[in-house]
């Protein structure tokens, strides 16, 4: 059951997702954004599939736009890895109708191998 | 001269095409069908007036342009910190451009910082932001 904006608090985190890059996985992802292909998985895909799960977990409003991104990049992710993902809640912020949210997460691979880490925040339309 | 980095290099460009076909594909690559990206009618009744292409396929863009200068340093160090500034939407042509604003070594790593924008074919700046890497030094 998704979370939504109002259950949510700083410091809430969101159960731990695990996701595999597959081959396939990757070649779509690769195709989708016309990027070169590599022997391992694009940091942005790793990122991108990341963000596809805690969509999952949090109710967003159809109209949530991405306002800021921030990324780190630690290690190379071979393709067919499984990794996971660690998200939790790092600012909420609510002024007049507009609602914001930061979320922060954390991706590492089988070995506990943290990947990469980001911070992203969204902008909810009004409720 | 141990990088061949440094500060006012310009790097290339890379440009990029946006379709409503794109982003279709990485709504299914990514998981990500919010509809204000892949259905017009709702995305007409919102003030963007249309759809937008992903922030995170923008974000795939600028990431690739690090990718093809730094190679597998960018994706094993690179730090990429940015704002959205304006939406990219169906035809547009975004332009990736960045520049080295600062070159620092400690011990053997060289640390490159780059201010780094993309922009539209109406040169409205659709992202802003900074990315930094980290290579080993050239001896």
């Amino acid at each position: 059951m998704p979370a939504g904006y109002d259950e949510l608090t700083p410091g809430y985190e969101f159960p731990p997702v695990e996701y595999r890059l597959t081959a396939e996985v990757v070649a779509a992802y690769v195709e989708a954004v016309g990027a070169t292909k590599h022997d391992h998985v694009p940091p942005l895909a790793v990122a991108a599939h990341a963000i596809g799960v805690l969509a999952e977990l949090v109710e967003f409003p159809a109209g949530t736009i991405h306002a800021s991104q921030e990324f780190q990049f630690t290690a190379l992710v071979p393709v067919d890895t499984q990794v996971t993902c660690r998200a939790k809640v790092h600012r909420k912020l609510a002024r007049g109708p507009m609602r914001m949210l930061t979320l922060d997460m954390e991706i590492s691979d089988e070995s506990e191998v943290l990947v990469q880490h980001g911070r992203s925040t969204v902008i909810l339309p009004e409720s | 001269m141990s990088s061949p980095f440094y500060e006012g290099l310009v790097l290339p460009d890379l440009v990029r095409q946006v379709s409503q076909e794109n982003i279709n594909k990485y709504a299914e690559a990514s998981g990500d069908y919010n509809p204000i990206h892949i259905n017009q009618e709702f995305a007409a009744s919102t003030p963007l007036g249309g759809t937008i292409a992903h922030g995170m396929l923008v974000l795939a863009y600028i990431s690739e342009m690090f990718s093809n200068t730094f190679g597998e340093h960018w994706d094993t160090t690179g730090n990429l910190s940015i704002r959205f500034r304006s939406p990219a939407r169906p035809k547009d042509t975004l332009t990736v451009s960045s520049k080295v604003e600062s070159v620092s070594e400690d011990d053997d790593i060289v640390c490159i910082t780059c201010a780094l924008s993309c922009h539209n074919q109406d040169d409205e700046v659709v992202v802003s932001g900074e990315a930094r890497v980290r290579i080993p030094e050239c001896r």
